[in-house]
């Protein structure tokens, strides 16, 4: 596996002390941007009522959320690059904040796709990928586990957010709820506190550089905004491209991601499906839940060792096959103990892969590159993200099949593509 | 044309028919020129006053038709002169059915008779073959009907010829509703017809063997689905949306009510300024406008059948805005004091950092400068 290209103006990361408390920032950080619009489905059905819409344009909200966090990806990229991660996660924090404190008094259900989804949404999208960039930044040799523990954010406030919504909605209405959901936001803002800025490289070279800048003022300013445009224009890079392995990536992960959340959003139904009563379905998706805040650092932990660190893609290729396989054998269960176990099973599939989608990533790139790829390959990302359930709904109404034979077919496809992916990447 | 119904006293009678000729007349003529609206109301609906007042109609409307038309056509004034014709004819009638009307008061009473008096309850049919001891059975009910309950039971070890079977409502027995059941085909029956016409008819009914079996039918309108037991919270001066739903699977209601819980039992609540109620089949919404605190409390939707009112529950609590706006302060509080620490324990850090450099950089130049 070859290693990523060796930057030019490489310092030693820190790979620990402050590091740790970056790492806390960018669990809180991603926790709320992963979190965030699954949770809001809580007051859905409170705020239908009282607006008076249908149940498909406030489900509208949600998905309006994930695309403008996933869309905003360069945007967030190329503004860290400029500024650093710590005023981006602050504005992203404060922008959170207000776009929920805002919602909490509409009155239209425009209104709300405007606060919630789009300035929302913008908030969530400079927090992800900040946290990510600075991540890449403080840790080299014990980076693999960093992320593990930054990823872990999404299932332990999912899982902590979920009943924290629920007694703030009887307690408060959802309006006080919003409210207050967004006070906690807020809280990003600390996460940006805590991601002090990496201090930069030796000093002597830039002082040159900004001397012959003043020397020539005039044509100066000039040079200045033509680079500065020119750098702008480089953030939605196409040169990426050229680069095989980022490819490959990108395709697998847009296969995976457009099979990975239909088994989720279908878990339930199908349950239900097999008999079994709606509170236990319910409860598989909080053991998937549960499971994934476990497996997440776990597999960073794996990931770090002497063993897996070198061949790390291939430990990635090997979670999306078992993703893949674990989907491929769930037809064949039919009594809840199993389908139990499915949910454990399911859980560390989906803990594992989640862990290391972005490590990958930052392996193949380096740390110079991974700002501009992570900002392409969520744009992209976006797309199959929005399309994967509805398809998978219509797939079933189109073929009169069950979940069972969608189930089989995504997972069929995600994982022989990531067999590829691996074979692929060993050359 | 409608069958007149038969009334006792021979004079309506005649008069009656003389009507009924007159007004057939009086319809064909109509027919004849297609104005078929007015003859199909000449038709005969029933008894009473309701004919006088058609009568008028069609008179008023001639007028009308006659004061609207030119008299300068030659096909006009032949209208005229029907029209004439008519207008004479139909005041005769008038005058007859006046009379006639007397004679009706003089005979049969004060009260108008109800819209369908003889017409027979529907009838329903519940039976129940009963093995053990005892059994309970459901029984929905929408409307009044005539109720026809059947028990048969296939008695104990011990098969008398006789026992005394007898039927009871709400565990209280029914008056002179003992009777001897005689064992036929090895099994006992009990029938009995049960006319429900209201609520207060509703209730468990149990047909009894001796004592030792017992079946209860319980008529019910149908019930609710789940209730709502979390209260919908909601803000003073907002306005806030209550529902109610009824399950899929129920019947439609005819009407639905809201009432309002209040010391003495349930007031019913009649849109206006402040309440507006939307139907809609099975769901039904209250929306209630400028909230204040005394609108906290309980409401009850009713879904409202032809034989009772099934009752649904919602619990409303108004709150004042500053409930969540004092968590929400506290939170942003502690948020601008975490994030001043960090940043003020960064400053304080780089600033050690920077004279302990400085320190250092002084005791090597010392150093230097000694060598």
């Amino acid at each position: 596996m070859s290693p990523a290209p060796a930057d030019p103006l490489e310092y030693k990361p820190l790979d620990g002390g402050w590091g740790w408390m970056v790492v806390i920032g960018a669990h809180i950080s991603i926790g709320f941007a992963y979190a965030t619009p699954k949770v809001l489905s809580i007051f859905f059905n409170e705020i239908q009522q009282d607006l008076g819409s249908s149940f498909s344009e406030i489900a509208l909200i949600s998905s309006i959320m994930l695309a403008a966090m996933y869309a905003g990806g360069p945007v967030s990229s190329a503004m860290v690059n400029r500024f650093g991660s710590r005023p981006i996660v602050m504005l992203g924090g404060l922008l959170c904040g207000v776009s929920m404190i805002t919602a909490s008094f509409g009155t239209s259900i425009i209104y709300l796709y405007f606060c919630i989804g789009v300035i929302g949404g913008c908030g969530l999208s400079l927090n992800l990928n900040a946290s990510l960039i600075i991540i890449s930044k403080y840790f080299l040799k014990r980076r693999p586990l960093a992320n593990g523990l930054a990823m872990a954010g999404s299932p332990v406030f999912l899982c902590v957010l979920a009943p924290f919504n629920q007694y703030l909605l009887v307690n408060f209405g959802w309006r006080g709820s919003l409210l207050i959901l967004g006070g906690l936001m807020l809280h990003c803002c600390v996460a940006g506190a805590l991601m002090r800025p990496v201090p930069l490289p030796c000093k002597p070279p830039s002082y040159a550089l900004e001397k012959t800048v003043e020397e020539q003022p005039n044509s100066g300013n000039t040079k200045l905004k033509k680079r500065f445009v020119k750098n702008a224009k480089k953030f939605l890079d196409f040169s990426l491209f050229k680069d095989r392995g980022f490819v490959i990536y990108l395709i697998g992960s847009i296969m995976f991601i457009f099979g990975a959340y239909a088994p989720i959003v279908f878990l339930s139904a199908y349950a239900k499906s097999q008999g079994v009563e709606e509170y236990s379905a319910a409860y598989l998706l909080s053991i998937m839940g549960f499971v994934d805040m476990f497996v997440r650092p776990g597999t960073g932990l794996i990931a770090n060792s002497k063993l897996v660190r070198p061949r790390i893609q291939y430990f990635f290729s090997f979670a999306l096959v078992f993703n893949g396989t674990c989907h491929l054998l769930c037809p064949l269960i039919k009594s809840y103990a199993f389908l139990v176990v499915y949910a454990v099973f399911f859980g560390i599939g989906f803990g594992m892969v989640f862990a290391l989608i972005f490590e990958c990533l930052m392996d193949l790139m380096g740390s110079q590159r991974f700002p501009r790829a992570v900002g392409l390959v969520t744009i992209i990302e976006c797309f199959p993200m929005l399309l994967g359930p509805p398809a998978a709904g219509n797939y079933t109404l189109i073929m009169h099949s069950t979940y069972t034979d969608i189930n089989q077919s995504k997972s069929a496809k995600h994982s022989s593509v990531n067999i590829e992916h691996a074979l692929v990447l060993c050359s | 044309m409608q069958s007149m119904k038969l009334q006792h006293g021979m004079e309506r009678e005649l008069c009656l028919s003389v009507c009924v000729i007159q007004l057939w007349m009086e319809s064909a003529t109509r027919k004849l020129q297609g104005d078929t609206r007015a003859a199909s109301l000449l038709q005969l609906k029933g008894e009473g006053g309701g004919l006088v007042v058609l009568l008028h109609d069609a008179a008023s409307r001639e007028t009308r038709k006659r004061s609207s038309e030119r008299p300068a056509h030659r096909g006009d004034r032949g209208i005229i002169i029907m029209s004439a014709i008519r207008k004479q004819l139909s005041f005769q009638i008038l005058l007859l059915f006046i009379s006639c009307r007397n004679i009706n008061t003089k005979t049969l009473g004060a009260t108008a008779p109800p819209l369908d008096p003889t017409a027979p309850l529907q009838k329903l049919e519940r039976s129940y073959v009963l093995k053990g001891d005892s059994h309970t059975e459901k029984v929905e009910l929408l409307n009044p009907v005539s109720l026809v309950l059947m028990c048969t039971w296939t008695g104990s070890q011990n098969k008398p010829t006789n026992i005394t079977g007898f039927w009871s409502k709400d565990g209280k027995e029914i008056e002179n509703s003992r009777v001897t059941v005689q064992l036929e085909n090895k099994q006992y029956n009990l029938k009995r017809t049960f006319s429900i016409a209201s609520e207060a008819d509703l209730g468990s009914y149990s047909c009894d063997f001796g004592g030792e079996a017992k079946i209860n039918f319980v008529l019910a309108v149908p019930q609710m689905g789940d209730e709502r037991d979390k209260p919908i919270v909601s803000y003073l001066g907002d306005s806030v949306v209550v529902p109610c739903k009824l399950d899929d699977s129920k019947p439609t209601p005819n009407t639905w009510n809201w009432y309002r819980a209040n010391e003495t039992g349930k007031e019913q609540i009649i849109a206006g300024q402040k309440f507006s109620i939307k139907n809609d089949e099975k769901k039904t919404k209250l929306v209630i406008h400028d909230l204040t605190a005394d609108d906290s409390g309980l409401y009850y939707c009713g879904a409202v059948y032809g034989v009772g009112i099934t009752m649904g529950r919602v619990e409303l609590k108004v709150i004042s805005f500053f409930e969540p706006l004092k968590p929400f302060i506290a939170i942003l509080v502690e948020v601008i004091i975490l994030v001043a620490a960090i940043l003020l324990y960064e400053k304080s850090r780089s600033k050690k950092d920077y004279t302990a450099a400085g320190h250092l950089g002084k005791i090597t130049d010392q150093r230097r400068a000694l060598r």
